[in-house]
């Protein structure tokens, strides 16, 4: 049960933990005013007062809000600068289809609140929280700087954080009462189905829309590098948390790897073709495969090349590695963070394949128990390298 | 675009928070501001079994002297630095990190503890609080421990946090009178995460230089020496010392392979210097 304000009147209502608060909003109570885009707090259009300050509702919790002053568009109906804002809209065509507009007002009234002038830039850098899709942005711009100003003009002065006092997030802070689940409320334990692949799938080539770089030695000759690199299950087995499903052929390979950025755990399900040229040492990996939970997919390419280096003693591996990244994951991780994630592979693998070629046992790689973790020894190693460097730079 | 249903708790005290969090395992997750952790709730990237919502603990909530540091507990928000409603001991650089974090709406709920926990590499936390000096309370039910910041963020999105710790606050030195501080991000969009960081503070007087090169793609560059940026010698016209072909050697041997990205990250640092320098 969570008590809260809306629109000065007082609201009791029971309500699930996952219920965000402009779904609360806008299913329990009917307050359909604000609106929702990106639900993941990028484009604005959920913005609403929250104990008199802007906030995004669509990645604020209405539970965590217990006790909190929700004020929704419909609860600035009276509100004198929403009303200046609004005859500014409408003046300066600042609306077409208007599903931005809600948000719009939440922070323009917010920063007519706190500008002290109406410069452009400061206008343009308030609202650039808020995305439009259809009106563009001159009329929102120039509605709010005139209203800023000729609220300047009457001699209102700006009221530098809004007015408030109080530490911490917006809205937090108001309830007293402990909120203790019970065991029996917790979620259920989800069941993951795994995807149905069929092994008839064909893997396309595909153009990855990510491609870089990336090499490690081996103290091992070419030529028997590239034996191992072409003995699937050995390669697999390298590579922390992967496991193989079926019987691997030369050509072809399906299987799972779990992989994890930060707080996410991604498992993806796919298959591999395999080509080789002995001849010059190459070869190309080129999958696909999705991840149930992140309902994401990937298709990726993995070309490795063998140059022999110490006089053959030794090889260098060179990796050009190519990937597209679509579904909900795409969302979150961005180029860098995927990088990162894949030179820890590469080194965790490189590590693994030099151990396997001098027949140290490799640690419990292929039973798919052992996650790639990101505190693994490669960051220490990466780490070490930077320190390395900079004492080397620094002659220390 | 809902989240998995979860269980929510909310302690009321730091103790029992403290105690929750000790007994919980993987599934648990806390929540401060949400504004990492709530996106990824709703696109369902991460589906923890129970959620301790810490945003309520006024243990968290406050900001404070003591000594050569500002104490600010961890669930102090972009906001209250931005708007100046904590004390200022870093002569404006806070608050100018601060006003320039994502958008007002979401550094009205988004706190400095998420900010560090979350440990995005092109966090504005990370690499400012890591070239002023700061250092980290973790707190768990066992005991506290200090950590400078640098050690604290280990990798993209992997900080050094243990089960059962939660970030308590975090402890930013007093800055010198003499000190120059510059701060300067690459972004495309105001408010996106940035592409490239550059954070300096340097002291001609004590002949000091910090610096840190973020928004890699892993943790920053933290050099708590820098003076090899400056010809091997802090001077008051370091601005004229600077020399970009130590800072591109320096990314070079980190791993930033890529010329382009070594290009915007010396760019950046360029300007930071600059902007310490005027
Ligand atoms: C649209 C958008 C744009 C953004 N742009 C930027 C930007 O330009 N620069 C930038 O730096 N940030 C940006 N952010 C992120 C923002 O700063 C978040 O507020 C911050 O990263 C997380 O803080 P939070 O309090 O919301 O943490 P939450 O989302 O509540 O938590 C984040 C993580 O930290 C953990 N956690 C939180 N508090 C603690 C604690 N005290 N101890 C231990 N673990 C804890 C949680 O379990 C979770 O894993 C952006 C966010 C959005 C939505
Ligand atoms: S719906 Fe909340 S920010 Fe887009
Ligand atoms: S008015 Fe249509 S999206 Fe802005």
């Amino acid at each position: 049960m969570i008590g809260l304000t809306v629109n000065t009147r007082p609201v009791k209502a029971s309500v699930e933990p996952r219920t965000h608060l402009a779904d609360f909003l806008r299913d329990n109570l009917n307050l359909t005013g604000t609106h929702l885009g990106c639900e993941h707090g990028v484009c604005g259009a959920c913005t609403l007062l929250l104990d008199d300050m802007p906030a995004r509702s669509c990645i604020t919790y209405a539970v965590a809000c217990d006790g909190a002053r929700v004020t929704t568009i419909e609860g600035l109906d009276n509100d004198e600068i929403a009303t200046e804002l609004r005859a500014a809209f409408t003046r300066e065509h600042a609306l077409q289809c208007g599903y931005c507009t809600p948000g719009m007002l939440i922070a323009a009234r917010d920063i007519v609140l706190r500008l002290p002038t109406s410069d452009e830039h400061s206008v343009r850098v308030g609202m650039s929280g808020n995305l439009c899709r259809c009106t563009g942005y001159v009329g929102i711009v120039r509605a709010v700087r005139t209203v800023i100003d000729q609220r300047r003009e009457r001699g209102i002065t700006p009221i530098p954080g809004g007015g408030r006092q109080a530490l911490g997030p917006a809205g937090s802070g108001n309830a007293t009462n402990p909120v203790v689940s019970e065991t029996t409320a917790r979620a259920a334990a989800k069941t993951e189905t795994p995807d149905q692949i069929s092994v008839a799938m064909a893997i396309p080539n595909f153009t990855p829309a990510k491609v870089f770089e990336d090499q490690f030695t081996v103290a091992f000759p070419p030529a028997k590098v590239f034996d191992m690199l072409g003995d699937v299950a050995q390669v697999a087995a390298c590579l922390p948390g992967t496991s193989l499903i079926g019987t691997p052929t030369p050509e072809r390979v399906e299987g799972m790897i779990r992989v994890k950025l930060g707080p996410i755990s991604a498992n993806f399900r796919g298959a591999a073709r395999i080509e080789r040229v002995p001849e010059d040492l190459t070869g190309r990996i080129v999958g696909m495969g999705s991840d149930q939970r992140s309902r994401s997919s990937t298709q990726g390419e993995i070309r490795y090349r063998l140059v022999p280096i110490e006089q053959g003693a030794a090889t260098r591996v060179e990796l050009s590695i190519g990937y597209s990244l679509k579904g909900m994951l795409a969302q979150i991780a961005r180029d860098g963070l995927v990088r990162d994630l894949a030179a820890r592979l590469t080194a965790d693998f490189a590590r693994n394949l030099d151990r396997h070629l001098s027949g140290v046992p490799v640690d419990g790689a292929a039973d798919g128990s052992q996650d790639l973790n990101g505190v693994s020894l490669l960051i220490g190693l990466l780490r070490r390298r930077v320190q390395e460097t900079i004492r080397r730079i620094w002659g220390r | 675009m809902k989240a998995a249903a979860f269980a929510y708790e909310r302690p009321t005290d730091l103790n029992t928070a403290l105690a929750l969090i000790a007994k919980a395992d993987g599934t648990t997750k806390i929540i401060a501001g949400g504004q990492s952790l709530g996106p990824m709730l709703n696109l369902r990237l991460v589906e923890p079994d129970t959620i301790i919502d810490i945003s309520g603990l006024a243990e968290l909530k406050r900001a404070e002297r003591d000594g050569d540091e500002l104490v600010i507990g961890a669930c102090v928000t972009h906001g209250d630095v931005e708007d100046g409603r904590i004390p200022d001991v870093t002569r404006g650089a806070m608050q100018r990190v601060a006003s320039a974090i994502a958008y007002r709406a979401v550094r009205n709920r988004g706190t400095i503890g998420g900010s560090l926990s979350h440990a995005d590499p092109a966090a504005d936390w990370v690499s400012s609080l890591s070239g002023l000096g700061a250092r980290i309370t973790l707190r768990s039910a066992a005991g506290v421990r200090n950590l400078p910041i640098e050690n604290f963020i280990t990798g993209a999105l992997e900080s050094a946090l243990q089960p059962g710790e939660i970030v308590e606050a975090v402890r930013v030195p007093v800055m010198t009178p003499s000190a120059h501080w510059g701060y300067v991000k690459a972004c495309r969009k105001i408010g996106e995460f940035a592409h490239a960081i550059a954070a300096v503070l340097i002291d001609p007087e004590r002949a000091t230089a910090r610096v840190v090169l973020g928004a890699l793609e892993t943790a920053p560059i933290v050099l708590s020496d820098a003076s090899a940026l400056f010809g091997g010698r802090v001077t008051g016209d370091f601005k004229q010392h600077f020399d970009a072909r130590v800072a591109d050697a320096i990314l070079i041997k980190a791993g930033v392979a890529n010329a382009v990205d070594r290009h915007i990250h010396v760019a950046v640092l360029r300007r930071a210097i600059n902007e310490a320098a005027a």
